[in-house]
C-alpha cells in the first residue's frame, strides 16, 4: 500500500530521530556553556558563539521537524487520496449483487471515516510513536554517556508508567465508547420525540416525555463524569510517579554534583534531558490505542477492496455501428446467490431460483410487455439484458450473438432505462438530462429532448431554468416530472433497446397523458420492454408475457390473450365487472336516500352496518 | 438520511458580549465548580512556575553552594509540591469536566422542555436535523467553552504572569529584554489562525467528498445503467485532488508552526545565554538563574500560541450558544390564556364559527368556515392529498388556532380552556403510525400511563391487535421502534388503535393509511375503529370507501376549501367532486382487492 511513499515516509521517520538528536545536542551545549565557558577563566569571548550555537541547533531541529512533518503529510495525504479514488471507483464497479446486500450507510462509513482513520494512522500515530520511542532512545543513550548510574536511576518508574498508560487508554477507550453510545441513545430519544410531536401533543404526554428524556440525559451526564473521573485519576497519578522520578534524579544528581562526581554543567544537561524521556511516555498508551483502531479500519477497507469488480470491457463482440435490437431468450434461467455482506465465505451462499425456462423472441422495433405481480421476476428478467446480473442457464442472443460476448459497458450504452421512481443527482437539470449520454450535447439538443419529453415548459418555470439544482438545495420534482426528465435523457442517449420499468403505473392522472405521449415518441423504432402490473400499460405491445413465480404462464398479443382463459382475461374482465358493480352501488346509494328520507333516524343504523 | 451529510455551516461571528455573559451565567449556576476549577488551575500554573524556581535554587543554593542540608530541604519542598499539585490537577480536571457535563445537561434539559411546549407551527418551520444539532453538537461546544475554554484562558494568563513575575524577581533587566519577544509571538499566533482557516477549508471539502460518495452509492444502479463510471471518477478525482492540495497545505503549514515557535524560543535562549553569561561574569546572575530563564521562556511559549486556537474555538462556541439561546427563547404561539379552565370533559357539540385559517397569509385555507358537529357524530374528510384535510384536524386538536372566528367546545370558545384539557382528551391514530422505542405494551400504555397490564391487553383485544402481538416472539414485551422488530404499517395502526382505545378519549381522530394493508389486517382495523367511533365525536381523514360510507357526514376538501358537505347519498346524487372521488376510489379498491397481479410474491432481486 505504501508503494511510492516508502522512501518519503522513511525520511519522515528518520528526521524525527535526527530532530531528537539535535534537541539532545542543545543540552550538551548547555553543559559546555556552564562547565567550560562560565566556570572557566577568560572564556568569556566564547559566549556569543554559544548563543549562536543554540540558535543553530534550534534551526537544525526545526528544519528536521518540519521536514518530517511535511513528508508524513505527503505520505498520509497521498495515501488518503489514493484510497479515496480507488474506493470510489471500486464501489461503482462492484456488481449489483454486492450492492443488494450492502447497506448504503455502512459503505459510506467505510469510505469516509475508515479512510480517515488510516490517514491518521500514518500522519499521527506511527510518527508519534516513532517520535516518543526515538526521543527516549536518543536521550537515554545521552544520559548514559553523562553518567551511567544516574541514567539508570532515572528510568525506574518508566515501565510502570508505560503499563499504566497502556491499561488506562484501553479502559478510557471503552468508557468513551459507552459515552458515545449514550449520546446515540439520547439522539434517538430526541429524534423520536420530534418526529412524533403530533402523538406527544395529541396524548398530552409532554411531562412523560420530559421524564424519559431526563433519564437518558442524566445517564449521559453520569457516563461523562465517569470519563472525567478516569482522566482525573490517571493524570495526577502519573504526575506523581513522573514527578517523584524526576525529583529523585534531581536529588541524586545534585548530591553527585556536590560530591564532584559530576560537574554542574552535566547536572544542568541532565535536568533538561531527563524531562524528555519521562513525561512523553504517558502519551504512548493513547497512541497505541488509536493505532489499533487504525488497524481495524484498515482491515475493514481491505474487505471491500478484496471483492472482485465487475469487468466492464471484457467481451469480444462490440460492433461500432451499434446493435439492431433483435433479442432472443432461449430457456433462460437465473438463480440468485445471496451473499452475506461480510464477504467471509463460511457457508455456501443461499441459492434462490428466480427465473426458469424463459423463451421468447423480440424483433428489432417490437414492443414486449411483461406483466406480473411484485416479485414475479419481471424486473430481474430485464436486468439480465444490460448484464446487471448474468443468467445462469440457457442463453440470450442479441442480434444472433450470445449476450456474454458483449462487453457490459458496451451493452449498457445500447440500452436505455426509464424507471418508475428515477434517481436524480443533486446537479442542475441540464446535467441530469445529459448525465451518462457520453458525448458533448448542445443546449438546443437538450431543449429539443425536453420538449419531446413534455418537460420543457415545466423547466422554464423554475427559477434558474435548466440551471436549477435538483434536490435538497434546489427544486423538488414530482414523480412524473422526474420520470419525464429521464425520458429526455433516454431520448438524447438514443439507444436501440429501451426498458420501461413500471414507468406508467403510479403517476398522477393529469400528467399521465403527457407521459404516455412522451413515451410513445421514445419507443418509436426501438426494441422496447414494458414492465407493468396493469393491463392498460401493455395492451398495445406486440408480445405480452405474463409472469408468475419466475415462469411465463401466458403469452401472446392482447387479442390472443383475451380470447383464452387465464390470468390475463380474468384481469381484463375484472374492469368491466367493477364498472357494473359501481353502477349498482350508486343506484343503491340514491335509492337508500329516498328510503332514508322517510325514516330520518336511520343514519345511526347505517353506522353499525 | 442524506441531510446528515449536509455541510454544517461554520459560524464565525464576532464575540457577542451578552451571549458570553449568558453562557457564563449557565456555568455560574454551579458556581462552586466554576470557582473551584478556576482556583485550582491558577494554583497549578503558579506551581509550575515555582517548580522552575525550585530547580534554580537547587542549583544555586544546593549544588554551587555545596550545601547538602539546603538541598535536602528543597527536595522535600519539591516532593510536597508534586503531591499538592497532583491533587490540584485532579481537582481541575474533575471540576471543570463535571461542570462541562452539568452545563450540557442543563442546556439539553432547557431545550427539551422548551421543545415540548412549542407549537406545531414551529416544527413545521424548523427541520428536525437543525434541532438535533442544537441539542447535540452545539451543546457540546458550549459545555466545552465553559469548562476547557475558560480553563485554557485562566491557565494561560496565570502561567504567563507567574513566569513573568519570577523572571522579574530573578533579574529584572533580562526579564524586560525577554519581554521584547512577546510581539514576535503574537505574529506566531496570527500564523496559527491562518492554519485554522486552512483546516476549515479541508473540512468543507471533506463534507463535499462525503456527499459525492453518498450520491454515488445510492445512485450506483443508475451510474451503471448509464455507464458513467469513467466520467464520475474523473469528477471525483478533481475533488479529491483539491482535497489533497488543501489538506497537504494545512498539514505542512502546521508542521512549520512548531519549528517557528521553537526558533523564536531559541533566539530567546540565545539572548539569555549571551546576556546572562555577561551578567554572570559581573556576578549579577547565577547559573541557576540562567537555567530558570531558559525554562520560563520555553514554558511561556505554549500558552501564547495556544491562545490562537482557544480564541477560534471560543468564536465557534459563542455562535453555538447563540443558536441554542434562540431555541430556548422561542415562544410557543399557542399557550394557556390567563384564567384558562379545565371543564373536566370536552364532550358535547363542537362548533366552528366563521373560522378563517391560513398557514401563509397569501394562501387562505379556510374562509368563513362553519360547522356544527353533534356529540357522537362521525365526520369523514376526503379529498386529494395536500388539499387541507389535516388542517381541520389540526384546528380541532388546537395544534393551530383559528386566525379569525372561533371554535367552541364544552360550550365555550376553546381558547378559554387549558391546552392540556383538550389534548389529553383526544385519541389520535396517524397515517404513518408513530411508535416509540420500547415494548409493545409500553407503546399501548402511552394512551394511559397508569393502565394495568390487564387493561393494556383488553385494549389490544378491542383493537384486534391481540392476536398478532401474541404471535410476536416476546408477545407484549417485544421491542419495537428503532432496533426492534419490523412491524407492517397495518400492525402499527392496530397498536396505535389500542393506544387510542386505552386513552378513552372524548374525541377520536384518525388519519387512515393510504398504502395497501392486507385484507385481514384491514378488517381488524375497521373493527378496532368501530369501537372508537361508538358514541364518540370523531374526525376521520378517510381513504377507504367503507369508512367514508359509514360516516354521518362527509366533507370534501379541495384546494383548501370545503367543496362539498353532506351524507354519502346526498353527495352521490349531487354528482360533483365526491361522485368523482368515489368512483375512482371504487375502481382502485376493487382492482387492488381482486387483481392477482397486485399481489406480492416473495421478492428476491
Amino acid at each position: 500500500m505504501l508503494t511510492g511513499f516508502r522512501w518519503i515516509y522513511l525520511i519522515a521517520v528518520v528526521s524525527v530521530g535526527l530532530a531528537a538528536l539535535a534537541r539532545t545536542g542543545t543540552y550538551y551545549l548547555l553543559r559546555y556553556f556552564v562547565d567550560d565557558v562560565l566556570r572557566q577563566e577568560g572564556m568569556l569571548g566564547l559566549v556569543p558563539w554559544v548563543a549562536l550555537g543554540f540558535i543553530g541547533l534550534a534551526l537544525l531541529q526545526g528544519g528536521l521537524t518540519f521536514l518530517s512533518g511535511r513528508m508524513a503529510a505527503r505520505t498520509s495525504e497521498g495515501l488518503a487520496l489514493r484510497l479515496r479514488n480507488f474506493l470510489y471507483d471500486h464501489i461503482q464497479r462492484l456488481p449489483f449483487a454486492y450492492h443488494d446486500t450492502m447497506q448504503t450507510g455502512e459503505l459510506l462509513q467505510r469510505a469516509t471515516s475508515d479512510v480517515d482513520a488510516v490517514r491518521r494512522l500514518f500522519a499521527e500515530q506511527v510518527i508519534g510513536i516513532g517520535r516518543i520511542t526515538l526521543l527516549f532512545l536518543v536521550n537515554f543513550v545521552a544520559l548514559l554517556t553523562l553518567n551511567v548510574r544516574l541514567a539508570l536511576y532515572s528510568v525506574v518508574v518508566i515501565p510502570l508508567v508505560l503499563l499504566l498508560s497502556l491499561y488506562f487508554f484501553k479502559k478510557i477507550g471503552e468508557a468513551y465508547q459507552a459515552y458515545q453510545e449514550q449520546e446515540a441513545r439520547l439522539s434517538t430519544r430526541l429524534q423520536e420525540n420530534l418526529t412524533g410531536v403530533r402523538v406527544v401533543k395529541a396524548f398530552a404526554r409532554q411531562d412523560y416525555e420530559r421524564q424519559k428524556f431526563e433519564q437518558e440525559n442524566r445517564e449521559k451526564f453520569l457516563r461523562g463524569r465517569r470519563l472525567i473521573t478516569m482522566h482525573g485519576t490517571y493524570w495526577p497519578v502519573t504526575d506523581i510517579l513522573c514527578g517523584m522520578q524526576t525529583l529523585a534524579g534531581y536529588y541524586i544528581g545534585a548530591l553527585m554534583a556536590i560530591n564532584g562526581t559530576i560537574t554542574p554543567g552535566t547536572y544542568l544537561a541532565y535536568v533538561g534531558l531527563v524531562v524528555q524521556i519521562i513525561w512523553p511516555i504517558r502519551n504512548l498508551g493513547r497512541l497505541v490505542a488509536q493505532m489499533s483502531t487504525g488497524f481495524v479500519s484498515f482491515e475493514r477497507l481491505s474487505q471491500i477492496i478484496r471483492v472482485a469488480r465487475e469487468p466492464l470491457d471484457q467481451g469480444r463482440y462490440a460492433p461500432p455501428e451499434g446493435v439492431q435490437g433483435d433479442i432472443r431468450f432461449e430457456d433462460v434461467s437465473f438463480v440468485y446467490r445471496r451473499e452475506d455482506g461480510s464477504g467471509q465465505n463460511g457457508t455456501e451462499p443461499e441459492a434462490i431460483p428466480v427465473l426458469q425456462g424463459i423463451s421468447f423472441h423480440a424483433a428489432p422495433g417490437q414492443v414486449v410487455g411483461i406483466l406480473g405481480s411484485t416479485g414475479s421476476g419481471k424486473t430481474t428478467l430485464v436486468n439480465l439484458l444490460p448484464r446487471f446480473y448474468d443468467y445462469t442457464g440457457g442463453r440470450i442472443l442479441l442480434d444472433g450473438v450470445e449476450l456474454r460476448e458483449y462487453p457490459r459497458g458496451y451493452l449498457r450504452q445500447q440500452i436505455g432505462i426509464v424507471q418508475q421512481e428515477p434517481f436524480l443527482f443533486s446537479r442542475t437539470i441540464r446535467e441530469n438530462i445529459t448525465y451518462g449520454v457520453g458525448r458533448e450535447v448542445s443546449d438546443e439538443e437538450v431543449e429539443a429532448a425536453a420538449r419531446a419529453a413534455a418537460i420543457h415548459e415545466v423547466i422554464l418555470g423554475f427559477p434558474q431554468g435548466y440551471d436549477t439544482l435538483v434536490g435538497e438545495r434546489g427544486v423538488t420534482l414530482s414523480g412524473g416530472q422526474k420520470q419525464r426528465l429521464t425520458i429526455a435523457r433516454a431520448l438524447l442517449k438514443d439507444p436501440r433497446i429501451l426498458i420501461l420499468d413500471d414507468a406508467t403505473s403510479s403517476v398522477d392522472t393529469e400528467t399521465d397523458a403527457a407521459i404516455r405521449a412522451a413515451l410513445k415518441g421514445l419507443m418509436a423504432n426501438r426494441t422496447t420492454f414494458i414492465i407493468a402490473h396493469r393491463i392498460q400499460s401493455v395492451m398495445d405491445a406486440d408480445l405480452i408475457l405474463v409472469l408468475d413465480h419466475g415462469r411465463i404462464v401466458q403469452r401472446g398479443t392482447h387479442q390472443e390473450l383475451i380470447a383464452q382463459p387465464g390470468i390475463y382475461r380474468e384481469v381484463y374482465e375484472l374492469q368491466a365487472r367493477i364498472e357494473e358493480e359501481l353502477e349498482q352501488e350508486i343506484d343503491q346509494a340514491i335509492h337508500r336516500e329516498e328510503r332514508g328520507a322517510v325514516a330520518s333516524g336511520e343514519s345511526l343504523e347505517r353506522v353499525k352496518e | 438520511m442524506s441531510d446528515h451529510y449536509f455541510e454544517e455551516e461554520e459560524f464565525t461571528t464576532q464575540f457577542n458580549g451578552q451571549t458570553i455573559l449568558r453562557v457564563a451565567r449557565q456555568g455560574l449556576r454551579h458556581w462552586p465548580y466554576m470557582l473551584g476549577f478556576l482556583a485550582t488551575i491558577g494554583l497549578v500554573a503558579l506551581a509550575d512556575s515555582y517548580f522552575t524556581f525550585l530547580t534554580k535554587r537547587i542549583i544555586d543554593d544546593g549544588i554551587l553552594a555545596q550545601d547538602p542540608e539546603t538541598l535536602r530541604q528543597l527536595a522535600i519542598q519539591y516532593g510536597l509540591l508534586i503531591i499538592a499539585q497532583a491533587g490540584m490537577v485532579f481537582g481541575f480536571i474533575w471540576l471543570a469536566g463535571t461542570l462541562g457535563e452539568k452545563v450540557q445537561y442543563d442546556l439539553r434539559q432547557q431545550m427539551f422542555h422548551r421543545l415540548q411546549d412549542l407549537s406545531l407551527s414551529y416544527f413545521d418551520r424548523t427541520p428536525i436535523g437543525w434541532l438535533m444539532s442544537r441539542v447535540t453538537s452545539d451543546t457540546q461546544r458550549v459545555g466545552e467553552l465553559v469548562s476547557w475554554g475558560f480553563l485554557d484562558v485562566t491557565w494561560g494568563v496565570t502561567n504567563i504572569l507567574a513566569a513573568l513575575g519570577f523572571m522579574l524577581f530573578i533579574n529584572w533587566r533580562l526579564a524586560l529584554i525577554v519581554l521584547l519577544m512577546i510581539p514576535i509571538l503574537v505574529v506566531a499566533a496570527e500564523f496559527k489562525k491562518k492554519i485554522l482557516v486552512e483546516y476549515r477549508q479541508v473540512r468543507k471539502l471533506n463534507s463535499k467528498i462525503t456527499g459525492a460518495y453518498n450520491e454515488n452509492i445510492t445512485g450506483v444502479r443508475v451510474v451503471k445503467a448509464l455507464r458513467r463510471e469513467e466520467e464520475n471518477l474523473r469528477e471525483f478525482n478533481q475533488l479529491t485532488g483539491e482535497m489533497y492540495r488543501a489538506a497537504f497545505r494545512a498539514a505542512w503549514l502546521s508542521a512549520l508552526f512548531l519549528p517557528t515557535v521553537q526558533l523564536i524560543s531559541a533566539v530567546a535562549v540565545g539572548t539569555i545565554v549571551w546576556y546572562g553569561g555577561w551578567q554572570f561574569q559581573l556576578g549579577n546572575m547565577t547559573i541557576g538563574g540562567i537555567q530558570a530563564f531558559i525554562s520560563y521562556i520555553t514554558f511561556m511559549l505554549w500558552p501564547i500560541q495556544e491562545m490562537a486556537r482557544v480564541y477560534a474555538e471560543m468564536q465557534q462556541s459563542v455562535a453555538s450558544a447563540e443558536r441554542i439561546f434562540s431555541l430556548i427563547d422561542a415562544v410557543p404561539e399557542i399557550q394557556d390564556r390567563p384564567g384558562a379552565v379545565d371543564p373536566g370533559s370536552i364532550r358535547g357539540e363542537i362548533v366552528f364559527e366563521n373560522v378563517d385559517f391560513y398557514y401563509d397569509e397569501a394562501k387562505p385555507v379556510l374562509r368563513n368556515f362553519n360547522l356544527r358537529v353533534k356529540e357522537g357524530e362521525t365526520i369523514a374528510l376526503v379529498g386529494p392529498t395536500g388539499a387541507g384535510k389535516s388542517t381541520i384536524v389540526n384546528l380541532v386538536c388546537r395544534f393551530y388556532e383559528p386566525k379569525r372566528g372561533s371554535i367552541r367546545m364544552a360550550g365555550r370558545d376553546y381558547r378559554e380552556l387549558k391546552l392540556h384539557a383538550i389534548q389529553s382528551r383526544i385519541g389520535m391514530v396517524l397515517q404513518t403510525p408513530h411508535l416509540f422505542s420500547g415494548t409493545v405494551a409500553e407503546n399501548i400504555r402511552y394512551g394511559r400511563l397508569d393502565a394495568t397490564d390487564q387493561e393494556v391487553v383488553a385494549a389490544a383485544k378491542m383493537a384486534g391487535a391481540h392476536e398478532f402481538i401474541r404471535n410476536l416472539e416476546k408477545g407484549y414485551e417485544t421491542e419495537v421502534g428503532e432496533g426492534g422488530v419490523l412491524l407492517s404499517v397495518g400492525q402499527k395502526q392496530l397498536i396505535s388503535l389500542a393506544r387510542a382505545i386505552l386513552a378513552q378519549p372524548d374525541i377520536f381522530i384518525m388519519d387512515e393509511a393510504t398504502s395497501s394493508v392486507d385484507t385481514l389486517t384491514e378488517a381488524l382495523i375497521q373493527k378496532g375503529m368501530e369501537v372508537l367511533l361508538e358514541g364518540r365525536t370523531s374526525f376521520i381523514i378517510a381513504h377507504r370507501l367503507s369508512t367514508i360510507k359509514r360516516a354521518d357526514r362527509i366533507l370534501v376538501i379541495e384546494n383548501g376549501q370545503v367543496a362539498e358537505m353532506g351524507t354519502h347519498a346526498e353527495l352521490i346524487r349531487a354528482r360533483g367532486h365526491y361522485y368523482q372521488l368515489y368512483t375512482k376510489q371504487f375502481r382502485d379498491e376493487m382492482e387492488r382487492e381482486r387483481d392477482p397481479l397486485f399481489g406480492v410474491q416473495p421478492a428476491v432481486a
